[in-house]
């Protein structure tokens, strides 16, 4: 489960371009976030410019 | 049964502006879908374009679509040393990024292209196992459905439609770079791209400072997605580019006193482009087809070629838009601009193996006539001179013929 800090947030859509399920658009002018794509592998974390996103994995059930 | 568009083209950024003026003059029914308010906002880039890459569009910029004029460029080494470099290779503009994409586009509506902005394609119409279509979302409220027989993703580096289409258009963290940028003032830049390396100062990256008028700068810092230089919310850790901007803004005695008027940022492709480009009924253009220089991640002048060439090739296949009539654009692309970028990106991957000594060593080596061939990717001379008294860096070659 990813949350994102949206008044750092610069809509550069980077963390978009890299998510492999696209559980992230840019829809609105902000930044969705689709958890039920979320596989929790960080990448938006990693590059986010503005370090607005954090990734808090949730445990096996 | 009629479609709505003879085209319909997503993204109205540098890409998609010059398709759709080009099939809109040639008497196409073009239509431009953009999910943001604004064309152009927020800028996510670092807005140098070279002079040349104009002419080859017959475009003469206007006024007010760019700050200033470039006049050449300045590469610092890590350890200090000074290249500069001016020639008729090195001119180009410093855009007003968003002036720059509301004129390009303002040109293909003159030329009969219609444009609707806060539509955001949804998702592809489908039949019989072919694309005649999107759904589309006007305003997050209104949703409906637009036909055409061939559709245009100029989406750039997001491309959620094109990767719905079936093209790879996701990047892994490295290939990208991560940049966090300033426009500040005020600065001396003397018309000049100021460029400084350094695995302190960028690692993987380099910082820049593209001079505007008024003795303003665009300041930005881009770093490789995958150096973990911070540490993120949560505790992960990965690329933070503004860390180090602010850090070497805290050693420039100018820089130090400067104000910042805006803070912005992107996340650009500097990795290989896709291996197609096209599919039946669906064509890919511009960086969502991750069309990007991979040293300087510059995609304007790419994008602005890239829509000439599928335009031409559009024409060409005069309505019947099928996979074999619409390859000709990857084959120009791959036999034009694509080898360049090619070249280029194993240089960057040359570049990206060599160390601070290396490279102080290389400043040291190259004179400017050298460096230029080196920016235009035939480095191969350049390389061979600096290896000549330095056995240590035939490390590089390894990368260049894997």
């Amino acid at each position: 489960m990813i949350t994102i800090k949206h008044a750092g947030c610069l809509q550069c859509a980077g963390c978009c371009s890299v998510c492999p399920t696209r559980a992230l658009e840019l829809v609105g002018g902000k930044i969705e976030f689709y958890p039920e794509k979320c596989i929790q592998c960080g990448a938006c974390v990693r590059i986010c410019p503005a370090n607005v996103i954090e990734l808090k994995k949730e445990g096996k059930k | 049964m009629k479609s709505d568009h003879d085209v319909i083209v997503i993204g109205s950024g540098p890409a998609g502006s010059s398709l759709a003026r080009v099939l809109a003059k040639e008497g196409k029914d073009v239509l431009i879908i953009e999910k943001r308010k604004q064309i152009g906002v927020p800028v996510r880039c670092g807005e140098g374009l070279g002079a040349r890459e104009l002419l080859k569009q017959n475009l003469t910029l206007p006024k007010g679509i760019y700050s200033t004029e470039i006049l050449g460029a300045k590469v610092v080494a890590p350890n200090g040393q000074q290249i500069i470099w001016k020639d008729e290779e090195t001119k180009g503009y410093m855009l007003e990024r968003k002036a720059f994409d509301q004129w390009l586009c303002e040109l293909a509506i003159k030329e009969g292209a219609k444009l609707k902005v806060l539509m955001r394609a949804t998702d592809l119409i489908m039949k019989n196992g072919k694309i005649q279509g999107l759904k589309v979302i006007y305003r997050e409220q209104e949703e409906f459905e637009l036909t055409a027989p061939l559709i245009i993703s100029a989406e750039g580096m997001e491309a959620q439609i094109a990767k719905k289409a079936g093209f790879n258009t996701v990047h892994s963290p490295y290939d990208v770079d991560t940049c966090y940028q300033y426009e500040m003032m005020e600065y001396s830049h003397e018309n000049l791209i100021e460029l400084y390396f350094g695995a302190k100062i960028a690692p993987r990256g380099y910082v820049w400072i593209f001079p505007k008028e008024n003795k303003k700068i665009n300041l930005g810092l881009g770093i490789g997605g995958n150096i973990l230089n911070g540490k993120k919310l949560g505790g992960m850790q990965g690329s933070d580019p503004k860390i180090l901007l602010d850090d070497f803004i805290s050693k420039n005695k100018e820089l130090k006193n400067a104000s910042i008027m805006n803070e912005f940022g992107g996340v650009i492709s500097v990795g290989a482009p896709i291996d197609k480009f096209v599919t039946d009924n669906f064509m890919v253009i511009g960086t969502a087809s991750k069309q990007v220089d991979p040293i300087h991640g510059g995609g304007i002048a790419l994008a602005m070629e890239s829509g000439l060439m599928a335009a031409k090739i559009i024409l060409d296949a005069k309505g019947k838009y099928s996979k074999e009539n619409l390859e000709g654009y990857e084959k120009i692309w791959k036999e034009g601009p694509g080898k360049k970028v090619a070249k280029r990106l194993m240089l960057r991957k040359v570049m990206e193996k060599l160390n601070d000594d290396d490279l102080n060593y290389i400043f040291k080596a190259i004179c400017d006539k050298e460096l230029n061939q080196v920016m235009k990717g035939n480095f191969a001379v350049s390389v061979a001179k600096v290896l000549a008294g330095r056995p240590q860096l035939l490390k590089i070659l390894s990368v260049l013929t894997s």
